[in-house]
């Protein structure tokens, strides 16, 4: 009774959602203020599939699956603003990509490239900020109610779009140096230092907060994460596999070590999506979690039965 | 203009569940879902000092509505007379207004897929009567009005006793007031 609607599809959605829009800014600043859009050709192409597969999750977290459209019928919500800012990245990454491709007559155009590079970039970062509004609009989420969430999830949406797209690098349609894309994934491994430390401050300086909070339901949730049953997670996958290794693997460098990093960012990522979902924690009124607990569950079949 | 509220005299209450139950027959409710449930705190203290108090609750019916603003279907609505329902039509199940609400008030049918919930059970209120938990309560510790009509109950209730509204602090302006008293004792 106590109510849990968003669930798994909903993590993996922030999470695809935060990667994708990540992966695209990254992409995008590299073409427009470094001439390096090349060496991240696939980028746009994999974003734009992640995204996809993070709005297809979310229609498994619908109860009417087919009336999807309707939000598209609507303006005004927060979940408005992401539908339209996520369908139209989809599209503008599927259109920077085709520009990669030489398959159309539009390839040859580079000041056409930049505008829509440009425009990714713009609704790139509408996806990446709104997944963070999304959560910490909700007054009675004591753990999401905090302007604090989006700057965490932009930043760990950038990270991750870092080690996307340093995994990426290089990959076809590119058909340049190899020198350049060691160049540029080394370059990529000081952004991704630099935003690992970043995501470090800000998950644990976020914890802390909740944990000397007034508020006692988001003491509970950071209480969970610092020493209850998601401790294990939140330490071991999100701090130590998905921020400290990374960094120094990144410091450490090399292509092994690198891709390890990227892989272990990537992870570190979708712990910490699948965490706040986790915590919606809303504030209780006395007694109130003794009533929802005293309900019978589980008596539909006998509630059902015909008995004449 | 209207503007329906709801009064919960907590010293009147004793946690019949009538209210609970006449909801969920009368709109017949899914199992498992309920609109109107009446939590109880304590008992506390240490006899013969010792208290108990029982609180109704249902949707606040708020004037900043939380849900509202996460519709992203415009299937929550609030109408000129601060009832807030769902139009089942337009509602995709997304679960944003359940999660944007404090007060559990919302509740996702996992047959039908749209969401629930308490509307003051608006024909009936429109039409002259009141919703059916106010009807069943025999201890008359609901309490249903117009808060704009001077002459109402609910209007003498909240601006002539000390009454209380849940988490204010959220900025909701929940539109359900509860008085308080401990032990039975008038206030």
């Amino acid at each position: 009774m106590s109510e849990r609607v968003w669930s798994w599809p909903l993590a993996i959605y922030l999470f695809l959602g935060g990667l994708g829009a990540g992966m695209t800014i990254v992409a995008t600043i590299a073409d427009v203020c470094f001439g390096q859009g090349e060496l991240f050709a696939l980028a746009p192409l994999v974003a734009a599939c992640c995204l996809a597969l993070g709005a297809a999750c979310l229609l498994f977290e619908l109860g009417v699956t087919l009336a999807f459209w309707r939000v598209f019928t609507w303006h005004g919500a927060v979940l408005n603003f992401g539908a339209y800012s996520l369908g139209i990245l989809i599209a503008l990454d599927a259109v920077y990509f085709s520009f990669f491709t030489g398959w159309f007559p539009w390839c040859a155009s580079a000041e056409g490239r930049m505008v829509v590079a440009a425009l990714s970039l713009v609704a790139a970062v509408c996806v990446i900020v709104y997944t963070g509004v999304e959560l910490s609009s909700m007054r009675g989420r004591s753990f999401w109610n905090t302007p604090a969430l989006p700057i965490l999830f932009t930043v760990s949406g950038l990270l991750t779009g870092v080690a996307a797209d340093s995994l990426l690098a290089g990959a076809w349609p590119y058909a340049g140096l190899a020198e350049a894309v060691e160049s540029v994934q080394l370059a990529l491994s000081y952004v991704g230092i630099l935003l690992a430390l970043l995501t470090l401050l800000s998950v644990v300086a976020y914890v802390l907060m909740m944990k000397t909070s007034s508020d006692a339901f988001a003491q509970k949730s950071a209480t969970r994460w610092i020493s209850g049953s998601f401790a294990v997670p939140f330490w071991l996958v999100q701090v130590v596999i998905g921020l400290a290794v990374p960094i120094a693997l990144y410091a450490f460098g090399g292509p092994v070590p690198v891709l390890f990093a990227n892989c272990c960012v990537l992870a570190g990522g979708m712990c910490l999506r699948a965490l706040f979902v986790f915590s919606n924690d809303r504030r209780m009124l006395p007694g109130e979690e003794d009533y929802y607990e005293m309900l019978a569950t589980g008596d539909e079949p006998f509630m059902k039965t015909n008995w004449t | 203009m209207t503007r329906y509220a709801m009064v919960m005299d907590t010293r009147r209450c004793v946690g019949c569940d009538s209210c609970t139950v006449a909801c969920m027959v009368h709109n017949e409710l899914p199992l498992g879902i309920i609109f109107n449930p009446v939590i109880t705190d304590g008992p506390k203290g240490v006899y013969p000092h010792v208290h108990m108090v029982h609180i109704p609750l249902l949707c606040m019916h708020c004037e900043e509505t939380p849900c509202v603003h996460a519709c992203p279907t415009g299937a929550s609505q609030q109408d000129d007379d601060g009832i807030v329902w769902v139009e089942a039509a337009k509602c995709m199940g997304c679960g944003a207004c359940v999660e944007a609400c404090p007060y559990n008030a919302r509740h996702k049918d996992r047959k039908s897929g749209v969401v629930l919930k308490c509307d003051f059970c608006k024909d009936r209120v429109r039409g002259g009567g009141n919703p059916h938990c106010v009807d069943t309560c025999h201890q008359r510790a609901r309490i249903f009005g117009d808060l704009d009509d001077s002459t109402s109950e609910v209007f003498k209730i909240v601006n002539g006793m000390r009454t209380e509204r849940l988490y204010e602090d959220l900025g909701t302006e929940p539109q359900v007031y509860y008085v308080i008293g401990l032990g039975g004792q008038e206030a």
